[in-house]
């Protein structure tokens, strides 16, 4: 969403629209992550009366969808594709190969055995 | 307990790392001299390859000299005799010929572990070279020291479709092969194992990530020791904790009910659209 | 000799107030685990390579000094722009107003 977007680009590597709504997303669920955990304290503990319970739970429920960690999603770093990202490299398949017989990844070579 | 990453230690190999290898080419080469002049003279000029072999056991003479103006003599030694005399006559200095053998280690005296040092690399070349330059490092701080013990490597392997789009079948390998050596320290002191730590943080190698694991022991008054510091660490972290789960922004350090947190309206007003209540 | 359980529970309390801990005999849902979970913000945040200097930038900053830079991947840019306008291929004018894009659309 256009209000949680920062005004100046603030990311390399591969860019374009995805992406930086994926990054934007894990901005927003960073700056809320706190009050979310709050709530969920709130919801998850029994010996808190009902009420407030059912208020926490209101609350965590009409919070904007870019503070929900389930929103977000790895893409590649260097072709934005959300598909088959290893997470150790940030990179989808492809990039990876391509990169892996360049040799830009150390250690990294072609396996036969 | 950090990994320094291999990558961002790139060539900060230091120039006395290379000073040492520089030497160790050199005078190996001059050893290997030393040898060769055992067995046969050595040879100035490339004519005649057969002649030497016949002649006397000394590398002095030199055969051109034999057949010619042998009479005349020359204030200025012949290359060879010069090298011969370096050879025979100097030796390099202590240290530098320990490079030429295996580390020394100091014995352990009780054998209590204080520091485990584990480097990994995905080149098994530099790992030897930086644990065999650590075990060097230990034994001039005299510390007693255990290994390299090799550990298991870690084999990552993974598939992938070739191509970017489809043709499923056509797949290719890819592995990193980690490779890892434990160094263990016994019965050091503490302060001499942190200096040897920042020394070969210091002098860290390319492609080489250290991870150190060090225990620290006490005596058995460990409580009266924690009670003792106890008023200095709690007046230090004091500034940290009055803050400790607040908001960054958040200013007022008053204490609020939890109703007053759930009624809250900067939890609702950052919403965005579709958040306010219809009025219909 | 069993031990009576009050005096178990006035253990495990102390053992509670001494190590920190909650002190929930009754095995009710306290909800302690969001406590202690880690924040997850900061790692998730990281995941996308932060914006490095760039030639613009340094451009930008010369600028007001009165420098000059000289990009020529700008200039070439540029030149072609020029050159696909000499030959009536550049970018369509930008239509201001309704009538206008209606009007165009009409044309065809």
């Amino acid at each position: 969403m256009s209000q949680f977007r920062s005004k100046k680009l603030d990311i390399g590597g591969f860019i374009n629209a995805r992406v930086i709504r994926d990054h934007t997303k894990r901005k927003v669920f960073e700056q809320y992550e706190p009050d979310r955990q709050a709530l969920r304290y709130i919801i998850r503990n029994t010996s808190l009366p009902q009420r407030v319970r059912a208020q926490a739970q209101l609350q965590l429920s009409t919070m904007h969808a870019y503070t929900r960690p389930t929103q977000i999603k790895n893409r590649c770093v260097a072709g934005g594709i959300a598909r088959s990202v290893f997470r150790n490299f940030r990179l989808a398949r492809y990039q990876f190969r391509m990169q892996a017989l360049a040799g830009e990844l150390p250690g990294v070579r072609k396996a036969s055995w | 307990m950090s990994f320094i990453s291999p990558y961002s230690c790139l060539l900060r190999a230091t120039r006395s790392l290379q000073l040492a290898t520089a030497s160790r080419t050199l005078s190996s080469s001059s050893r290997f001299r030393i040898v060769a002049d055992a067995k046969f003279p050595v040879v100035p000029s490339s004519n005649d390859k057969l002649q030497p072999l016949t002649q006397s056991q000394r590398p002095v003479e030199s055969p051109v000299k034999a057949d010619g103006n042998s009479s005349v003599e020359t204030p200025v030694k012949e290359w060879a005799n010069r090298l011969t005399d370096i050879n025979f006559n100097t030796r390099l200095p202590r240290s530098v010929q320990a490079l030429y053998l295996r580390p020394l280690r100091r014995k352990a005296e009780y054998g209590l572990p204080v520091c485990d040092l584990q480097l990994r690399s995905y080149s098994v070349r530099n790992l030897e070279f930086f644990a065999d330059f650590a075990i060097r490092a230990a034994y001039y701080l005299k510390l007693p020291v255990s290994g390299p013990v090799p550990l298991p490597k870690i084999t990552e392997r993974w598939t992938f479709i070739r191509s970017n789009f489809v043709h499923k079948k056509s797949k290719e390998n890819f592995e990193r092969i980690t490779t890892r050596r434990l160094i263990q320290i016994k019965d050091g002191n503490p302060q001499a194992v942190q200096a040897w730590l920042a020394f070969l943080r210091k002098h860290a190698f390319y492609g080489i990530g250290m991870k150190a694991n060090v225990w620290e022991y006490e005596s058995l008054d460990v409580g009266k020791n924690m009670d003792d510091t106890l008023p200095a660490v709690e007046k230090n972290l004091e500034p940290h904790l009055s803050r400790f789960g607040r908001q960054q922004t958040e200013t007022s350090p008053t204490q609020k009910p939890l109703s007053d947190f759930l009624g809250n309206e900067r939890l609702s007003l950052k919403k965005g659209p579709l958040v306010k209540v219809r009025s219909v | 000799m069993a031990t009576p359980y009050s005096r178990v529970l006035d253990l495990v309390k102390v053992q509670c107030r001494v190590f920190s801990m909650t002190f929930n005999p009754d095995r009710l849902r306290l909800g302690n685990k969001v406590l202690r979970q880690r924040l997850r913000g900061p790692t998730l945040a990281a995941w996308y390579p932060k914006k490095t200097v760039s030639f613009r930038d340094l451009q930008d900053a010369v600028k007001p000094l009165g420098l000059t830079t000289f990009d020529e991947a700008e200039d070439d840019r540029e030149e072609a722009i020029q050159i696909a306008k000499l030959r009536g291929k550049g970018r369509p004018k930008k239509k201001r107003t309704a009538a206008e894009s209606r009007s165009a659309k009409k044309k065809k």
